[in-house]
């Protein structure tokens, strides 16, 4: 009976340690996780407008009124920059690493002018960025982060069905892509 | 004879079994510590950030879902009424009050086959908060239901739990950690079909 007692303590101990591990690695090999799914949706440095029914990749737009695309990037290369304009009544970005953890957030009213200018690199790509700083970005917003892969979510809202138009037209207008960005080799 | 391999059976059997099943539960139960609550509605605002949780990380790694991020809005859920009820299709709530200080919030149930099926034939299944009714201190009275209301409606499937969804877009709630006095609209019911 003893014994019997000490076998279910030793199975309750080793159940909690199963549950720790578990809850602490799976998010190292989950498949479901947002990156993996917004990878599945195409290539990179591109938007991917979500539709309203759970598409293969299992991304969905969850709320009738917001508008969304997501872009995953890949800056070890070479920084992206993220630019988009458009007469909607709300617009707002989220730029997330691998691991899902919030890089950079901002929506219109944070954005000068209501225009989403965003170059994103790693710190040192930016400091070359800051000697040269070209003249198309010399009004972006620079973000720097350690991270070099992850994904972004752009989403509008659409208040009303009126709206719907200027809701496309400023998601298929959106960049998220690799730019012009060293300065030109003079020979 | 076969006692000592029939213990480490035993301890086996429990350490995996309940391992994995207490794995399971506690993904699907939460979204991890650190919520919100305000009333009947609960809210993770940490969720989407480096320093979430173990629980938060292992929830949105095996969920899945496009997290709101700070500057973009909270999203709020509702699976029970004031009184701590769980929310049910064939049962009618008013949902009245104030929300926390933002600049556009939308409400749905959270979206089924079903619901897509009502939003084809035209019913208000979500609504925003550019349009609906107000009284004149602008607060608001919600009627969710499945049948037809006056007033604000926000039609229902008829036939299941419901879990509501508030999402505040662009406001200063998601950044504060309870310094700001916030105030969510109560959800009271106001009467069930006959079954």
């Amino acid at each position: 009976m003893l014994k019997l007692g000490l076998a279910i303590v030793t199975g309750l101990l080793g159940a909690a340690l199963l549950h720790f591990i578990i809850i602490l690695s799976l998010p190292y090999f989950s498949e479901k996780d947002a990156y993996t799914r917004v990878l599945a949706e195409g290539e990179r440095h591109s938007f991917h407008r979500l539709p309203d029914i759970r598409d293969r990749a299992g991304l969905v737009q969850d709320d009738p009124f917001v508008e969304l695309s997501v872009c995953a990037y890949d800056i070890s290369q070479g920084p992206i920059r993220i630019y988009a304009r458009g007469d909607v009544p709300f617009w707002s970005l989220g730029i997330y690493d691998a691991g899902s953890n919030e890089v950079f957030s901002i929506n219109d009213r944070t954005a000068s002018n209501g225009v989403l200018d965003v170059v994103l690199a790693t710190p040192v790509q930016l400091t070359l960025l800051r000697k040269a700083l070209p003249e198309p970005i010399s009004e972006a917003i620079l973000v720097e982060t350690q991270q070099a892969d992850g994904y972004m979510v752009l989403r509008t809202m659409v208040p009303q069905r009126s709206f719907n138009a200027a809701a496309t037209e400023f998601l298929s207008q959106a960049v998220c892509a690799p730019f012009d960005w060293r300065p030109r080799q003079q020979f | 004879m076969f006692r000592v391999p029939f213990l480490v059976a035993i301890a086996l059997a429990i350490a995996f079994g309940g391992g994995i099943w207490s794995t399971l539960r506690a993904l699907e139960a939460t979204a991890g510590f650190g919520a919100i609550r305000l009333g009947a509605w609960e809210a993770f605002p940490n969720a989407q950030t480096a320093a979430a949780d173990p629980y938060a990380k292992s929830h949105r790694a095996s969920a899945g879902a496009l997290l709101y991020a700070t500057a973009e809005g909270l999203q709020f859920t509702a699976n029970v009424d004031d009184s701590g009820a769980a929310l049910r299709g064939d049962c009618s709530y008013r949902i009245s009050g104030h929300t926390p200080p933002t600049r556009l919030w939308t409400l749905h149930s959270v979206r089924t086959e079903t619901m897509r099926k009502a939003e084809d034939a035209g019913l208000p299944v979500a609504l925003n908060s550019r349009a609906i009714l107000r009284h004149a201190d602008g607060s608001f009275e919600i009627e969710v239901s499945a049948d037809a209301k006056p007033g604000n409606w926000l039609a229902v499937p008829g036939d299941r739990r419901l879990r509501l969804r508030l999402t505040l877009l662009d406001t200063p709630a998601a950044g504060s950690s309870g310094l700001i006095d916030l105030s969510m609209p109560s959800i009271q019911q106001t009467g069930c079909r006959d079954a």
